[in-house]
């Protein structure tokens, strides 16, 4: 008899579970197909560190990210033993009695002590705690779960005690399966999805942080216009989301108190989706004030623990605004000045001449220069970054290093890729190429950051692929065993976004700091995980008070100035731009020096 | 005969039409020039213009001409040129005119030249030289095909105050002109208010701008009081107008209004890049800085290293002797 009402709760249930994934399958699957497994090597070890041992989970969040690492663990443990049971309640096979499924139960009992601690830790932090990135409200979804999973444990602690045929032991035994029966059918349409999209989701996701592929303009692509114009990953992201704010908190527009959160447009594409809306203009979906708010800084895409990639969404929403004309005023300047001047700023070229003739550059020539010095539209035309360069150079000129620059260069095209304008990226990045191939450079040096990130990486998907650092890091291994003046000054850095969130080089620009006698004190969001100075993203022209919220520039300028240092030395044209202009606002006299500068500042007193 | 088709709005003339004056008088060289004004209550905007050195003012007056409709001043002009039968048609090459004077040449059946920055004599033919490849080369244009030739001015090539103004009045004559308002079709909205932009920078001959160099709000009436002498717009760099002291509409920079006047003056702006973009089209521009390395000397004709504590009111009283 029982074994009957376990057949039909069991396919009752599944049924139910299968029933809902099918209408996500059936979204992904209608959804251009954008699932890429370039790089196996890679994705397997992410895999392993991410999911398996729940390095992404854990880093930001160390005790909640363990609590949830033995859940997990605890999870994956007892799939044995859940199988068994329903096997032996199904009256398939009855393995309950062995040898090995007594030393399995054995095994799993101080898991099952763990999980349970896990999970009560958890359930007190959602429902007392309340951290700002779990939402306004408590989800009681949630707590149900989370309940589910410590009934389920403590079942099963209780199977030592019961004896299986007492009542008592068979409502226990009963409790356990329905509890795990009714958590299979409030799986696809919650949160907790992503205990089954997650290692999906994270294996898809792209190796190269911020992948934005290129627009197709042969077969017509312009962009994300509607919600069926969503790509398959980023359906399967809508519907891995667990919520736990992560990509939210770490957001500097969200931090500025400006309308954008990652985490909201994700679960608006999920509620977009599942209400059939495949017509709707995603600026609709999102509010296009939302969608032009993203620095594109990485922090949201960099953080998620479960593999979601936002860049790919908020950009190519833009490429579908842009393409049908929406973009915000102020980027309209901005690409007349890209279309006519090559740069951002709609200055003539002979300034970038003057500069080279001050500077008494050379033209790069393949059989006299090791390394070719890229100057960017910054370097080309703002005062206060070709001191900087200036700085460079003389430390290159100090160490023998012989360097030339293009005769010409124009935009690397990143604000244009940023901001949706893909033809106009692919229009510059084309000539770029062009150029740069025919000046033979293999080497390139540039302080610019957005540089080494769009050269770099953005190039390579144009077939084109060369060797490009950052002059932190050219420097760093060009001084090393120097010693510069010890002096003692404290200063704090500001990590560039595309410097270390997008290159990863943090340890470079501190080498060089404390190398040349500085005590660096680290401001919060340092490193891997900088807090954006509002520049990127093509915001660098939209930095307006009106907006709501602060502006994000002077967010940072705040956690900078509470390092209580007096110097902040910065390493990208576009963040000491910003940041100084927030100073100007402050009212403040902190001093800005590009790392560059500083160094040769040092290395000229010894 | 040459007619100059001036432009004003709510019964003020647009400067430019001066210019086109000008333009026509060069063109002239001694056959009548005529001025022609389009729209209701057109009394005093023709009198102003009856100033000038004119054979006449031409109003056309109808009640479809208010507010202005590109299919109004089509059908209007249409009817009032062809009465006149001039050899060119002269407008000043402002928005108004791009929008409703390729619809009148082509609705007439005639060539059009668009901003012309200057006009030539080779070989006996008139040329009207105009720019091309967004204004890398200049092309010297002869019409060809019946006339009247319609020839827009380019703002700012020539000079309001070259027009010939003559000692006695030239005669106004009320042009009647049939229109039928069921020809115009659009239905304006009330003009585009930016914000509420009181000031509008952008169409400041003379600006005189303040940045941090100026040090305490107290200190911004010796700025405007050099901008009073100057008879120029004040106007301030970011941390001026974020601090308060002076309001948001007066900003100039990427964040603010992008202005393009004759003459900027930048009083203690040290200038930062998102400054300069947003004023790097002034004609003249000159910097008073204490700082000799600040930025603003690279794009500055005229620099001041020095106090503008000193230099300002001594300009000030300079300007006013």
């Amino acid at each position: 008899m029982s074994t009957i009402i376990l057949w039909l709760l069991v396919l009752l249930f599944a049924g139910a579970f299968a029933a809902q994934v099918a209408t996500r399958v059936r979204l992904i699957a209608a959804a251009p197909n954008t699932f890429s497994v370039d790089d196996l090597g890679a994705r397997g070890r992410r895999f392993l560190v991410d999911v398996v041992f729940q390095r992404q989970t854990i880093a930001e969040r160390p005790a909640a990210g363990l609590a949830h690492a033995f859940v997990f663990w605890g999870f994956v443990a007892f799939g044995g033993y859940t199988v068994t049971e329903f096997l032996h309640g199904l009256g398939i096979a009855d393995l309950t009695g062995t040898r090995w499924f007594y030393t399995y139960r054995l095994v799993l009992t101080p898991l099952a002590i763990a999980v349970l601690a896990g999970i009560v830790f958890l359930l007190i932090r959602r429902a007392f705690v309340r951290p700002v990135a779990l939402g306004d409200h408590v989800s009681l979804e949630s707590i149900a779960i989370g309940l589910f999973i410590s009934t389920l444990m403590i079942t099963f602690l209780l199977s030592w005690r019961l004896d299986e045929s007492s009542l008592a032991g068979r409502i226990n035994w009963w409790t356990h399966l329905l509890v795990i029966l009714a958590f299979l059918a409030l799986i696809p349409a919650s949160k907790h999805f992503h205990l089954v999209l997650s290692p999906i989701t994270v294996f898809l996701k792209s190796i190269e942080l911020g992948r934005v592929p290129n627009l197709d303009f042969e077969k017509e692509q312009v962009g994300l216009e509607t919600v069926k114009d969503l790509g398959s990953k980023a359906v399967l992201d809508a519907f891995t989301c667990v919520e736990c704010g992560r990509c939210q908190v770490n957001c500097p527009a969200w931090g500025a108190g400006k309308a954008l959160n990652p985490k909201k447009v994700i679960l608006q594409t999920q509620d977009a989706l599942l209400a059939g809306k495949r017509e709707t203009k995603l600026g609709e979906i999102y509010s296009e004030e939302v969608l032009w708010q993203c620095t594109t800084c990485g922090a949201c895409e960099n953080q998620c623990p479960v593999g979601i990639e936002h860049l790919p969404l908020i950009i190519g929403s833009r490429r579908g605004l842009v393409s049908n004309g929406d973009a915000p005023e102020y980027l309209g300047g901005v690409y007349n000045h890209l279309e006519r001047r090559g740069n951002i700023w709609g200055l003539s070229y002979d300034q970038r001449q003057k500069f080279v003739e001050s500077a008494a550059l050379e033209t790069f020539d393949p059989a006299r220069h090791d390394v070719l010095i890229w100057l960017g539209c910054a370097g080309a035309f703002e005062a206060d970054f070709q001191k900087s360069l200036r700085s460079l150079f003389e430390i290159l000129r100090g160490r023998g290093v012989r360097f030339g620059v293009l005769s010409k260069e124009r935009c690397n095209g990143d604000p244009a890729k940023r901001t949706g304008n893909e033809y106009m990226f692919q229009e510059l990045a084309n000539g770029n190429i062009e150029d740069l191939k025919a000046a033979g450079a293999k080497k390139i040096v540039t302080s610019c950051p957005h540089c080494v990130k769009t050269i770099g990486a953005d190039y390579r998907h144009f077939g084109y692929q060369v060797e490009i650092v950052h002059s932190a890091v050219f420097v760093e291994e060009l001084t090393r065993g120097l010693l510069g003046a010890a002096a003692g000054e404290t200063v704090t850095y500001h990590d560039p976004c595309y410097l270390a969130r997008y290159g990863g080089k943090v340890d470079e620009p501190r080498e060089l700091l404390s190398r040349f006698g500085a005590a660096v004190r680290e401001p919060i969001r340092n490193r891997e995980n900088p807090y954006c100075c509002g520049a990127g993203g093509g915001l660098l022209f939209a930095d307006k008070e009106e907006e709501p919220g602060s502006r994000i520039s002077d967010v940072r300028f705040t956690q900078l100035r509470e390092t209580g240092a007096s110097t902040v030395v910065t390493a990208c044209p576009f963040c000491s731009i910003m940041l100084k202009g927030a100073q100007s606002t402050a009212g403040t006299d902190l001093q800005f020096v590009d790392l560059m500068t500083f160094v040769n500042g040092r290395l000229s007193k010894s | 005969m040459i007619l100059c088709i001036a432009e004003q709005r709510g019964g003020k003339l647009n400067r430019a039409s001066w210019e086109t004056v000008a333009a026509a008088q060069q063109l002239a060289a001694g056959q009548p020039v005529t001025v022609m004004v389009a729209g209701t209550n057109l009394q005093s905007v023709a009198a102003e213009l009856a100033a000038g050195q004119v054979q006449e003012v031409i109003t056309v007056e109808n009640a479809a001409l208010e507010p202005y409709t590109p299919d109004g001043y089509t059908a209007a002009l249409k009817s009032a040129i062809e009465q006149m039968s001039p050899a060119f048609v002269l407008l000043p090459h402002t928005y108004q005119t791009r929008d409703f004077a390729p619809k009148l040449a082509a609705r007439m059946n005639r060539a059009i030249l668009t901003d012309v920055t200057a006009i030539k004599q080779a070989g006996g033919e008139t040329a009207f030289v105009r720019p091309m490849f967004q204004g890398k080369l200049t092309a010297d244009v002869v019409p060809q095909g019946p006339s009247p030739h319609f020839v827009t001015i380019q703002i700012g090539a020539y000079r309001a105050d070259q027009a010939a103004r003559s000692s006695s009045a030239a005669p106004i004559r009320a042009l009647p002109v049939t229109l039928n308002a069921t020809e115009v079709r659009q239905k304006p909205e009330p003009p585009f208010q930016e914000a509420r932009q009181a000031v509008d920078l952008s169409q400041a001959e003379r600006i005189v701008s303040v940045g941090r160099g100026i040090k305490e709000q107290a200190n911004i009436p010796i700025a405007q009081k050099l901008a009073e002498a100057l008879g120029a717009e004040l106007a301030a760099s970011r941390p001026i107008c974020d601090a308060g002291w002076l309001p948001m509409e007066r900003q100039v920079g990427s964040s603010g209004q992008t202005v393009a006047p004759k003459l900027y003056l930048a009083l203690g702006i040290s200038g930062a890049i998102q400054h300069l973009v947003g004023m790097k089209g002034s004609s003249v521009i000159v910097a008073i800085n204490k700082d000799p390395d600040a930025p603003i000397f690279e794009v500055a004709d005229f620099g001041i290293v020095g106090d503008l504590f000193e230099i300002v009111p001594a300009l000030t009283n300079a300007l006013k002797e």
